[in-house]
């Protein structure tokens, strides 16, 4: 047995070598791995690359559009009559639609996401967790046509005929769906910050004497307060971004609604504007053009909102690593 | 007291968090159960003898020779309808009537030119003719008891003359004839209302059993074949059946719309039997059987989507979706790998990293933007490529909007391979390179299928960022990539949103989105199943 | 030799030591483990070197004027309280510090003549030559034959029958053969714990080193498995330089020639086993060892 440890596993031909290479001995390992190195990095770089591209590509076929017409006019007139004798681009009632049918959406699924976000984190046994959480991945995962296809198809002939409504394909139509595509995001989003707030706060509430409902609603909620507002932004850019619920169901009426409130008339979004103008518009028109300065008003709208859930996600990731 | 309002709202807490959750499963139920229930009856339903009709003619499929005894069969059958319809028409279709009657009088001038006869009486049968003729269409015409009595009697009268006999002037006779017998049998007034009912009988009688064996075959496809579903059957059989009119209620008050039944509507008339004898003879005239048309995802489909399939839809939301998922899984995976093992928490990688998360959050329409602007007005072109949208271009688009997903996920896969692995193989003398290639690598790529997974589910469903990029809802299959192409995703919007063709046929509608849902459920099911076992090989061990 | 084994309580014993039992397993000479004797301690070829090395994790101290020789072909044990640094130690020898970000190193730790931190080392000629047994067995999620093929595969053997022999060779040197050798493709993970280190240890030899460091290899194993691993520690040390890090102060009585004791990052005491067992030169390692505190 010693022998055969002996012989055969004796030092080998590795110790032979030096251990201590210079870059000009270990030419093929050197450049192989700085250049390996660079390679990687590089394609990685290729993430920013396109951002760059997107944001250069969208502003400038949007800027023939800035240069000749008006900005102020396109920010804050109604009147969007691109394809008439003398064009007007005022943008202002689809920006309004916009966040008209975004905030009507967040009205509904902001407090059913966040009650169903505590519910997963902290009142349902995880057996039964393990049934509502693919109900919540289903509802993310169906397509927006599809969504889109049941708000004109089935919601709206049912508005029109069960509820009376003058059309079907309304504002409310169109937040409806939209908030039910935010749901999954917003519960997500916030049942891991609720979840993230950990046992130690939770035993000491209890351990005070507090029901469950104080318990959430004064400790865990404040505690986890940024991840929900992170969540709720988040929310809102999917609502915001979203184009073929709204282009199938808001209706498409370039107006803002006369009594504020009123959800039952008809809207029309900056996506869903862009999204069925530019079938029919000519390449290098200032239509062509302005639809593209729509694009941009959406791209710096969510990158805003993209960079406030940043922050708020950071500032509730900072505060769960502290506890 | 306190205490009690405590518990109180304790309970109503927990009972409105559950409200919430119950209302989710019951959002979802409602969203989804009609729809697939809908689109099943696009592959599931009880066809009709006009279906393999049409499958035959158009796909070339089924056996020309039973298909040939059941038309037979359905004829025998069919033609009681026809029959009674004619035979109600002489009566009522006067326009017809008119037509042939001047028809008669045309052959009757040419036969008059060959028969042996003086110039006198030559003149006075042309007369006689033209007289009988305009009396007959007088008759025709007119609702009065009065004067059709009158005016065809008139005409009878002249039955007997002898230089009528075996002309084509007999077939006055037999007209006024019929005329007459069907003049008693109806309300001459209604016959106005009965045309119009007519009218609508006789259509629906086309679309419920297609063209009449004598017609010409129609121009449009969708017109060539009767009722092809038994449910459309059933819903024609119901709008045969009942007719529905508006009524005028007292005065103020908004019109009703109430059903009449035909038959009653034809009551005494030599139509009323059509009713009863169609609804109880429909089976036999259709023939329906249950069938599972499974071709429904191969098929093209007619104008409109009114027959066939979804294939090519299919068809191009695959090839956009591999094809992106060819474009970005090496993107994505270099770029997670980078990340994970080779990055330090410097500036530039904070860069890299915001990026990221900005492309996560552009919104759709924006990326069909981009696509337009750059893929397939400069990229593309800069290649020598058309300048048009295309496969290339959309998948492209589809490739840059799914890299976030794909990084994200290749990176959790990565990071979560335990470092013990990693200190094994570097404690060899393994580089750090083959150490990820050998080691990390295989223990994280079934995460990294999973990530895969979830990125093609969502790219199937995307619809915006294709619409100028190279999605058509009408067109020819794709020959290369630089042709454009129908999907699903597209094409269910179209179809749903489109003209009152695609109304008549909801089964191809729901059909399609459907389809596309299940491709996609089926798709995150595997990437949920996929992680249950990463996640149980690595909890494991 | 194996009944005095199975009479020594080897659990938890870091800390409450029972002096007179070592004493005994050191004195008992000739019929003690061959490990005990002095072997090669004339020898001045040090195969490490360390002088004055220090270690630091950001600002926290690691190790600190580490400055000791390990000699070749014999077994030398690092023992300490928790937090001492020994660990750290070790895992400098052969540089797997490295995946810990923001570290800074003092000093030279030179090995087989050469010091390990210049910054032209080759990092993988290096680790082949030092192999590394982990605290926690980590075979590879292969099967066993790929596990013990992963080194000399790295070295470039690519002939079927070349691997297998090696492959033979290593799970033999291992004392792992007998049991595997039924069936190679089996899923390393599939093996209990103390044979799963063995596989690691065999996967190591695989690489031929001539120093392996034991990094408190029998911690995760029971008593029968830690046995096995000693036994095959004690064939080991003729043809290879051992230093193991040890939790256990009679493992370390039992296998080793020289013991070093660590305590807060420094280098309290270095000398023969028997002497800082019997006869500690300081007080502090006498501290320990008698088990006044853990």
């Amino acid at each position: 047995m010693d022998d055969i440890v002996r012989n055969d596993t004796k030092p080998a031909a590795g110790t032979g070598q030096s251990l201590v290479l210079t870059p000009l001995q270990d030419l093929g390992g050197f450049l192989f791995h700085h250049l390996g190195r660079l390679l990687l990095f590089l394609i990685t770089c290729s993430s920013v690359l396109l951002v760059l591209l997107i944001f250069f590509f969208v502003i400038r076929e949007a800027i023939p559009f800035l240069t000749k017409f008006s900005l102020t006019e396109f920010l804050t007139t109604k009147s969007w009559y691109p394809e008439a004798a003398t064009p007007k681009f005022g943008a202002l009632s689809l920006i309004v639609g916009s966040l008209y049918v975004t905030i009507a959406a967040l009205v509904f699924a902001v407090p059913t996401g966040i009650l169903a976000a505590i519910f997963l984190s902290d009142i349902v046994l995880l057996k039964i967790r393990d049934f509502i959480k693919p109900v919540i991945e289903i509802l993310a995962a169906i397509p927006s046509v599809a969504y889109g296809f049941f708000a004109v198809l089935v919601l709206a002939p049912w508005m029109q005929n069960k509820w009376g409504f003058t059309t079907g394909t309304n504002a409310l139509n169109a937040s409806i769906i939209l908030s039910i595509m935010a749901l999954p995001t917003i519960i997500s989003v916030a049942e891991d910050s609720i979840s993230a707030v950990g046992r130690e706060l939770r035993e000491a509430s209890y351990g005070l004497g507090a029901t469950r409902f104080e318990t959430i609603f004064k400790v865990i909620i404040p505690a986890a307060h940024s991840g929900i507002i992170a969540a709720i932004v988040l929310g809102m850019m999917r609502a915001i971004g979203e184009t073929m619920v709204v282009w199938m169901a808001s209706g498409n009426a370039n107006q803002i609604p006369s009594p504020w409130w009123d959800l039952s008339q008809s809207v029309r979004t900056m996506t869903a504007t862009i999204a069925g103008d530019m079938g029919e518009t000519p390449k290098d028109s200032p239509h062509y053009w302005s639809l593209f300065a729509i694009g941009v008003v959406l791209l710096v709208m969510t990158f805003l909102l993209n960079i406030i859930s940043e922050y708020f996600l950071a500032s509730a990731k900072r505060k769960t690593g502290k506890s | 007291m306190r205490h009690i309002i405590r518990r109180i709202t304790d309970k109503a807490f927990t009972i409105l968090t559950g409200t919430s959750v119950v209302l989710l499963t019951f959002v979802l139920l409602i969203v989804l159960g009609p729809m697939v229930w809908r689109g099943a009856k696009a592959v599931l339903f009880k066809d009709t003898v006009e279906f393999r009709k049409m499958q035959l003619d158009l796909y070339n499929r089924g056996n020309p020779e039973s298909l040939k005894i059941e038309t037979a069969e359905s004829e025998s059958f069919r033609k009681t309808v026809y029959e009674i319809v004619d035979d109600f028409k002489h009566g009522i279709d006067t326009e017809e009537l008119i037509d042939r009657t001047k028809q008669i009088y045309r052959q009757l001038g040419k036969e008059l030119r060959y028969k042996k006869i003086t110039d006198k009486e030559y003149q006075r049968i042309r007369l006689l003719a033209r007289d009988l003729r305009d009396r007959l269409q007088a008759a025709f015409e007119s609702n009065d008891e009065k004067i059709i009595k009158e005016n065809i009697d008139y005409v009878l009268q002249y039955r007997l003359d002898e230089n009528l006999a075996d002309t084509a002037a007999v077939e006055f006779f037999t007209l006024a004839e019929d005329f007459l017998k069907a003049a008693e049998n109806i309300d001459l007034n209604k016959r106005q209302q009965y045309a119009g009912s007519l009218q609508q009988v006789e259509e629906l009688i086309n679309r419920l059993l297609g063209p009449k064996p004598s017609d010409a075959v129609p121009a449009l496809t969708m017109d060539r074949y009767g009722a092809t579903r038994w449910d459309l059957a059933q819903k024609l059989l119901d709008q045969l059946l009942w007719s529905e009119q508006w009524i005028k209620q007292e005065t103020g008050q908004p019109l009703v719309k109430i059903r009449v039944s035909r038959a009653e509507e034809f009551a005494g008339t030599k139509l009323e039997p059509l009713f009863g004898y169609v609804e109880n003879n429909l089976n036999k005239m259709l023939k329906p059987e249950f069938t599972v048309y499974w071709q429904y995802f191969i098929d093209d489909s007619t104008a409109g989507h009114y027959f066939g399939g979804v294939g090519p839809e299919i068809l191009g939301t695959l090839l956009l979706t591999l094809l992106a998922m060819l474009f970005v899984f090496p993107l994505g995976v270099i770029s997670a790998a980078y990340l994970v093992e080779c990055a330090s928490d410097n500036i530039a990688i904070r860069i890299i990293r915001m990026c990221i998360n900005t492309l996560a959050g552009v919104p759709s329409i924006v990326f069909g933007l981009f696509g337009l602007a750059f893929f397939v007005l400069f990229f593309i072109p800069l290649f020598g490529g058309p300048s048009e949208p295309c496969i290339l271009a959309a998948s492209l688009t589809l490739a840059v909007l799914t890299l976030p997903v794909m990084i994200r996920a290749s990176e959790e896969a990565i990071r979560s391979v335990p470092q013990a692995y990693k200190e094994a193989s570097l404690g060899l003398g393994a580089s750090r390179f083959r150490t990820f290639v050998k080691v990390t690598f295989p223990v994280a790529l079934p995460g990294i299928l999973t990530g895969v997974i979830l990125s093609l589910s969502r790219v199937a469903g995307e619809t915006a960022p294709i619409l100028f990029t190279g999605a058509i809802a009408l067109g020819p299959v794709p020959k290369s990539l630089f042709d454009p192409t129908r999907t699903l995703s597209y094409g269910s919007y179209d179809i749903a949103v489109g003209d009152r063709l695609a109304m008549m046929v909801p089964h191809n509608q729901y059909g399609m989105v459907v389809t596309l849902v299940l491709v996609i459920l089926c798709l995150n099911a595997i990437a949920i199943i996929l992680r249950a076992r990463v996640f149980r090989k690595l909890r494991g061990h | 030799m194996q009944k005095e084994k199975d009479n020594m309580p080897t659990s938890a014993l870091g800390k409450k030591a029972n002096i007179d039992q070592i004493k005994s397993v050191v004195s008992l000479g000739d019929k003690a483990s061959p490990a005990i004797k002095d072997t090669n301690l004339d020898c001045k070829c040090a195969v490490i070197k360390s002088e004055n090395f220090s270690f630091y994790y950001g600002l926290k101290v690691g190790v600190k004027n580490i400055t000791m020789e390990i000699y070749p072909c014999s077994v030398t044990a690092i023992i300490g309280p928790s937090g001492c640094g020994k660990s750290t130690f070790l895992r400098s020898i052969n540089r797997i510090n490295d995946l810990i970000p923001h570290t800074r190193v003092e000093g030279n730790l030179l090995v087989n003549g050469h010091n390990v931190y210049d910054k032209n080392t080759n990092l993988v000629n290096l680790r082949q030559q030092v192999g590394m047994v982990f605290q926690k067995p980590n075979p590879f999620p292969k099967s066993i034959f790929e596990n013990a093929a992963y080194g000399p595969r790295l070295q470039g053997v690519k002939n079927r029958s070349q691997l297998q022999q090696v492959v033979e060779n290593s799970l033999k040197a291992a004392a792992l053969w007998d049991e595997v050798k039924d069936d190679l493709k089996k899923s390393a993970l599939a093996l209990s714990g103390g044979q799963q280190q063995r596989l690691c240890i065999a996967r190591a030899l695989a690489t031929r080193p001539n120093i392996i460091l034991m990094d408190e290899p029998c911690s995760a194993l029971d008593p029968i498995a830690t046995g096995k691993i000693e036994d095959l520690i004690d064939k080991l040390q003729n043809d290879y330089t051992i230093v193991i890090v040890t939790h256990n102060m009679q493992q370390a009585a039992r296998v080793s020639a020289r013991t070093a004791f660590f305590c807060l990052g420094e280098l309290i005491e270095y000398d023969s086993t028997a002497k800082i067992f019997r006869n500690p030169g300081k007080k502090q390692t006498e501290d320990y060892v008698t088990g006044r505190f853990g």
